[in-house]
């Protein structure tokens, strides 16, 4: 029963809130773990769905699943000792959310039903928002009303635009279920025009939620107040299923013969992002919003992938799974370095190379590897969405692409060198501890492995997510 | 003839109109919830000829308790324990919202007179109101600075979507469990909204907006 893969985390999240603190991170961990199977079975085929109207396991949810489980189950584990040093005031609150937040992620990953996968995203806004003002701070309450507002707004919108698209059906006297999988076979018969607009509208709304500039206002707030176990899972997993709202709507649009206009919405909205990203990291002065700049960054450098199509969109589909890992060890790491600074300033932080020396490494290849620099699977990413612009003939997009690179990398060095060597003086208020250590250096690894080793059977379901839209290796 | 959902649609336009006129915070929750019960009758009254089933008076009781009882009882109390009973110096004023809400109305007829699609029983009216619920919703969204006020915005846009939702997609794609899980999103939405806004008033002494300007870069 493919269900649950999202019933088994929430029905873990509600114990978790009810129950003592204590035996709380004891589930956190376990349902983390059969979570990590669960979703394993779904990609291996075995567990088929019960409601096969709303949930399908399609390649691409798949491969948001798979990465999701993955490392919500290395932030699981940092996050007990995390919280074990921090002295959260209501931790149970944050356990349940934080299982809560997997359930409705790992459903917007199966859905298939367009109201549904609209259910499942706006869900994920709700539950998330209690683990970014669980401090109480008025940063905190201000990033998360920004956060909730500005995203239910923007994913009505998306609501709005999946009744169009339930219009441009009506038009085309087509009559199927409301799901991606049935609209993609009668997609020639649409009405193009709603389609058209419904895609508009669905971009505006999950573009949202993915990040994407001019819409991304909350992004760096809510990414930098929330406690950094819950910054890596925004940024590592719920940015990806905002990601899978656009993209099944992206295919719809490319099987009814309009690619090249959702691609030209995509690429721009892709630049926007990139352009912004580059600005603001330029002189910022706070490193956990430095990582939330660079999010923005990496899901531009994934729309802009995607609509690429060939080898581009493989590339976006690897730069997906392995930004997800990069990102999440650098927010674990950033909590390593709030926790010894005890700020989230840049020139307050200081020599972390002698002070934290474990952190800095995982903190400085972190970022060698979201640089993309090998041997770090970016750089292959990057480098294969480079080819395929090339490739296609789109030399303006790609010379602002390159450029908005060179200025990130230029930008974020200057505040990753201070971090790492410059004077501090002032002592370090919580030592490093091995549990705090590991995930981000299990998560780096696994980047590093999957650049130079990618799983045949992984490699089928990045290539059969992809087909659908013209990807591929050789195209 | 008067149609009964024409009289509804044009009751959902003065409830519009209504709010965008009012300041004291109190009476715009009671806007809300009568605003929120009429747009569920809507798609009762939308094709007499068709016949009603159980399933959609059962969902027309759950969305009536959703939208008119809950959501608004839940935005009472949040009102209540915020201790804060008008909405203070809106960026743009009541005489100039109201009027602006007129105009909303006259660009949808000409929108909807433009698109030109068959509507389901030809309700010209209904395109029209979604339209303009929207509108005004997503303008009392960015023009008032109380938290509370933003939230109605925020609940106001969402009906009108429901009812672009009811005059665009067919009968035939209504899926009752669907349809109650967007309710529930709507429902947990505004209960966190209130949450945080609770807070927010422990901890700045006030729910203006304004007051939220700590993070920039």
């Amino acid at each position: 029963m493919l269900e649950l893969v999202f019933l088994i985390p929430l029905f873990a999240g509600a114990m978790a809130t009810f129950l003592p603190v204590k035996l709380g991170r004891v589930i956190l961990v376990i349902a983390a773990l059969l979570h990590a199977q669960l979703a394993g079975l779904c990609w291996l085929k075995i567990t088929a769905p019960m409601f096969d109207a709303y949930f399908r396991a399609t390649p691409e949810g798949t491969l948001v699943l798979l990465v999701t489980s993955f490392i919500f189950l290395f932030i699981s584990i940092y996050s007990v000792s995390y919280m074990k040093e921090t002295e959260m005031e209501n931790e149970h609150i944050f356990i349940g959310c934080m299982l809560f937040f997997l359930a409705t992620m790992s459903m917007v990953a199966l859905a298939d039903h367009l109201i549904v996968l609209w259910i499942a995203i706006e869900a994920t806004t709700l539950v998330s928002a209690p683990l970014i003002f669980v401090h109480r701070s008025k940063e905190a309450l201000e990033a998360t009303w920004k956060y909730v507002l500005i995203c239910s707004v923007g994913i009505a919108l998306a609501l709005l635009g999946s009744f169009f698209i339930t219009l441009s059906m009506d038009l085309g006297q087509v009559d199927v279920p409301l799901s991606f999988s049935a609209l993609q076979a009668v997609a020639a018969s649409l009405d193009p025009v709603w389609l058209k607009a419904g895609f508009v509208f669905v971009i505006i709304g999950y573009g949202t939620k993915m990040g994407l500039a001019p819409m991304h206002t909350w992004l760096p707030d809510a990414h930098s107040e929330s406690p950094s176990p819950a910054s890596a899972l925004l940024s590592g997993a719920l940015l990806n299923c905002a990601f899978l709202g656009v993209y099944k709507t992206h295919t719809l649009l490319h099987a009814a013969g309009l690619g090249a206009y959702s691609s030209n919405v995509l690429i721009v909205f892709g630049l926007v992002s990139m352009s912004v990203a580059a600005i603001f990291i330029m002189n910022q002065t706070d490193y956990k919003r430095m990582l939330a700049y660079s999010s923005i960054e990496n899901m531009g450098i994934i729309a802009f992938g995607t609509a690429i199509g060939g080898l581009g969109t493989y590339g976006a589909m690897l730069h997906l799974i392995h930004h997800s890992l990069i990102k999440s060890s650098l927010f674990l790491s950033s909590g390593n370095i709030l926790l010894g600074y005890g700020t989230k300033l840049i020139r307050n932080t200081g020599n972390m190379a002698r002070l934290l020396p474990r952190t800095f490494v995982s903190f400085f290849a972190g970022f060698a590897g979201i640089s993309g620099f090998p041997p770090f699977g970016i750089f292959i990413s990057e480098l294969l969405i480079i080819i395929g612009a090339f490739r296609s003939g789109r030399f303006v997009s790609i010379t602002i692409f390159i450029f908005c690179l060179i200025l990130i990398f230029a930008g974020a060095i200057r505040q990753v060198m201070r971090m790492s060597f410059a004077q501090h003086d002032g002592d370090i208020l919580v030592q490093e501890k091995i549990l705090r250590i590991l995930p981000s250096y299990a998560l780096l690894l696994t980047s590093a492995i999957l650049c130079v080793w990618l799983p045949e059977s992984l490699y089928q379901t990045i290539i059969n997510a992809i087909t659908a839209i013209g990807g591929g290796v050789h195209g | 003839m008067i149609q009964i959902s024409d009289a509804l649609l044009s009751l959902v336009l003065l409830s519009v109109l209504l709010s965008l006129s009012s300041n004291r915070l109190v009476g715009l929750v009671r806007i809300m919830a009568f605003q929120g019960i009429v747009v569920s009758l809507v798609p009762l009254f939308l094709n007499p000829q068709q016949g009603v089933g159980a399933g959609s008076i059962l969902f027309l009781q759950i969305m009536i308790l959703i939208k008119g009882v809950l959501i608004p009882g839940f935005m009472y109390i949040a009102l209540n324990k915020v201790k804060i009973r008008t909405e203070v110096e809106p960026f743009v004023g009541y005489h100039a919202s109201l009027f602006i809400g007129l105009a909303f109305i006259v660009i949808s007829a000409y929108i909807t007179e433009r698109l030109n699609i068959s509507l389901p029983g030809g309700h010209a009216l209904l395109l029209i109101t979604a339209i303009t619920t929207m509108a005004s919703g997503l303008f009392l969204l960015m023009t008032r600075r109380k938290a509370i006020t933003q939230v109605i915005g925020y609940l106001m846009m969402e009906n009108g979507i429901y009812l672009v939702g009811a005059a665009l997609a067919k009968e035939s794609h209504t899926q009752y469990v669907v349809e109650f899980g967007v309710l529930l999103d709507l429902l947990v939405g505004v209960m966190v909204m209130g949450i945080v806004l609770h807070n927010i008033n422990s901890a700045f002494d006030d729910v203006d907006t304004a007051l939220l300007g700590r993070l920039k870069d």
